[in-house]
């Protein structure tokens, strides 16, 4: 298999993302460099919909838990990343930002020089999780870096 | 930060506003307006020839202080900060009301009857004014997205809405709020316990997650989005979990503001009948409202009886999401204590506050005299608003004489009998026995048509409520076409997973049921 030294992965934590994780890692050269990308989708901050019962309190809080939970989230897919990539021997560095995935990926990949980025392949029909896809038309062609989508775990 | 941006938006808001002011009152727009009219008498012609005048220049000044002037950090920076969004949403409002709602009027009526129903297409699909700005409101979100001048102003919605529920506390009388009270804790009581029962028990069977079951259950029995945001954290939701849950509450929401209308349409419902179905079984609560105007648009009947259910739903809320925290409490070893105090304290809806002052004001008679029904009140004497032109003419007065011997009750004979003789109506009471008498049909239409004359004569509506009425509608106007651009096609994409299948169910069997309990036990006047 070939390997390379720099890896830009985005992963967030679907089993897809999991598969990709393990074959970024397994193709990196020793002292590699991983860069673990999160996007929090923009959807997000449309999520108290048209709520207008509430006091501006009760929003506040809710705020508050969902950036939480979803900061708890994050830190366990960082953390998760961070350890395969010391057991490696590889440096790692990581980035949450909120935005619209194939954008923030294709922005990431500009600010460094990858040789290669990792992402999952997108959730079959049926399989649980949000509906946010990072494959577009538009990543495929902004892209200059090749990107390699791994296939879905079998069951 | 300084909040408020540098741009012309705003000022151009306010020309595009005294532009159509302009041209409605100088007559350029005439042969348009005769054209929306469609042969009847324009509905908004005054409207058009003052608001946007009013509000035109205060958005261009407000806005041409905006785009050149400075901006310094502070409350006001951030209060004028809102002003465009707000401004924003209004125009929106102004032309689907004046325009687009009116030229969809005239192509549905161009295009004839739908089959055998008897209505054109845009009233059995309820495509009007707030209808409309709603799908306006969630397109200009969806496939344009809010300009960044306008997101803090969005946000004004939800003070349009809630402000609308506190004047809203104008238009009840004590009876009927006694009585909509009465009926809308017995089926909000029933049908609230009843779904969150149902999700916790389908949840339970489907083995979910305590905690996607607390936070469904909520936004599935209460009041939709709402619990949804007020229940997540005490019931420590997943992310995943309160994403599922507001997608598929937000799509059951949109898909019953146009089916509910559709429906009550089709089954001939009364504003009372409609306005409870709406209440119980539209699982969120703008949705409840949107319906509710899209039924009556040219009213607010069925909109007062929905509301009352939104209330009762909103005051419900705190005790609910108690429920669910010490449900949830008792099945993880995780889950933090709750405060109830503290509970109660941050989930009191303050605006029903306002509207139970708004609605003991109103029983001062400061709006209105005192006694006044929905609005209007009895005067027979010119400082109530009696004119004496109205009084009953000789003829009338024959005419209602050679009836006597039609009328066989006596409180009618002597209430007919004290109108002859003083030829204007002299109580509520004789009023009301006219009134009875005219339904009886026992006179000739001759005779009946001047006691609906003489009803009229003594039957007058506040201006002050008059104006409420108007605030009302425009305020739920300008709410729901903000909350529009607040429902996106990402967060309704999310619908899935178990909420989605145990949400369907819950959703249609208490949207089913509600309706057979209002057809079964409400009759037309409560």
């Amino acid at each position: 298999m070939t390997t390379v030294n720099r890896i830009l992965l985005a992963s967030h934590g679907t089993e897809g993302a999991l598969a990709a994780e393990q074959t970024a890692i397994n193709l990196c050269n020793k002292g590699a460099h991983i860069h673990h990308l999160i996007v929090v989708p923009t959807f997000w901050q449309g999520m108290t919909g048209d709520d207008w019962l509430n006091n501006g309190s009760t929003r506040d809080t809710f705020r508050r838990y969902l950036e939480t939970e979803l900061g708890k989230e994050a830190d366990e897919h960082f953390e998760r990343v961070s350890q395969a990539a010391t057991e490696h021997e590889l440096t790692y560095t990581k980035a949450l930002v909120v935005g619209e995935p194939d954008e923030c990926l294709l922005a990431a990949s500009k600010e460094q020089n990858f040789d290669l980025v990792v992402m999952g392949s997108p959730r079959p029909k049926g399989k649980p999780g949000l509906r946010s896809r990072m494959i577009t038309d538009p990543l495929t062609k902004g892209l200059k870096t090749p990107l390699l989508v791994v296939p879905y775990p079998d069951e | 930060m300084v909040y408020t941006k540098k741009s012309p938006a705003l000022f151009i808001i306010g020309l595009i506003m005294l532009a159509i002011w302009y041209m409605a009152d100088s007559g350029m727009m005439a042969g348009y307006i005769e054209h929306l009219a469609n042969g009847k008498k324009y509905k908004y012609g005054s409207e058009l020839t003052s608001i946007p005048m009013y509000f035109g220049i205060v958005a261009a000044a407000i806005g041409a202080w905006q785009w050149f002037g400075s901006h310094k950090e502070g409350h006001w920076d951030y209060y004028s900060s809102t002003i465009a969004g707000g401004m924003f949403i209004l125009l929106i409002a102004m032309l689907v009301r004046w325009f687009v709602a009116p030229e969809i009027e005239v192509v549905s009526t161009a295009m004839g009857e739908v089959g055998q129903t008897g209505s054109h297409i845009h009233k059995l699909l309820g495509l009007n004014y707030v209808v409309i700005g709603i799908v306006t409101g969630m397109v200009i979100v969806n496939v344009f997205s809010i300009p960044e001048w306008a997101q803090n102003g969005v946000r004004l919605s939800r003070l349009g809405l809630k402000t609308g529920v506190i004047l809203l506390g104008t238009l009840y009388s004590a009876a009927e709020l006694k009585n909509l009270g009465g009926l809308s804790i017995v089926m909000i009581g029933f049908f609230v316990l009843g779904s969150v029962g149902m999700v916790l028990w389908i949840g339970g069977k489907r083995k979910i997650p305590n905690s996607m079951g607390g936070v469904l259950s909520a936004g599935m029995g209460v009041c939709g989005v709402s619990a949804t945001v007020a229940a997540a954290p005490v019931v420590q939701a997943k992310s995943v979990e309160i994403a599922y849950t507001i997608g598929t509450i937000l799509i059951w929401g949109v898909g019953c503001m146009f089916v509910f209308p559709i429906i009550g349409q089709l089954l001939g419902m009364s504003y009372v009948q409609f306005g409870a179905w709406a209440g119980t079984g539209i699982l969120n609560s703008a949705q409840v409202a949107g319906a509710a105007l899209a039924f009556q648009p040219d009213g607010i009947e069925t909109l007062k009886v929905a509301e009352i259910f939104n209330i009762t739903r909103v005051l419900v809320l705190p005790i609910i999401v108690l429920w669910l925290a010490v449900w949830y409490v008792k099945r993880e070893e995780s889950a933090t204590q709750v405060n109830v105090g503290q509970v109660i304290f941050a989930k009191f809806p303050v605006f029903v506050l306002g509207f139970i002052l708004m609605f003991a004001l109103s029983s001062t008679g400061i709006f209105a005299p005192a006694e006044h029904y929905k609005g209007k009140y009895f005067g027979n004497t010119a400082e109530s608003g009696f004119k004496d032109d109205k009084l009953l003419k000789d003829a009338d007065v024959a005419t209602l004489r050679s009836e006597f011997g039609k009328i066989e009750r006596t409180d009618r004979k002597d209430a007919l009998q004290r109108l002859v003789e003083n030829r204007k109506i002299m109580s509520p009471d004789d009023d009301d026995v006219l009134r009875g008498l005219v339904n009886s049909k026992a006179l000739s239409k001759d005779a009946n048509k001047i006691l609906k004359g003489a009803h009229k004569a003594v039957r007058h509506t506040a201006k002050k409520i008059k104006a409420f009425r108007n605030w009302i509608t425009w305020l739920f106007a300008f709410g729901l076409v903000g909350l529009g651009m607040q429902i996106t096609i990402g967060s309704m994409k999310q619908a899935g997973g178990q909420p989605a299948v145990i949400g369907g169910i819950v959703g249609f069997v208490k949207a089913a049921l509600s309706l057979v309990v209002v057809m079964m036990l409400i009759s037309e006047k409560i």
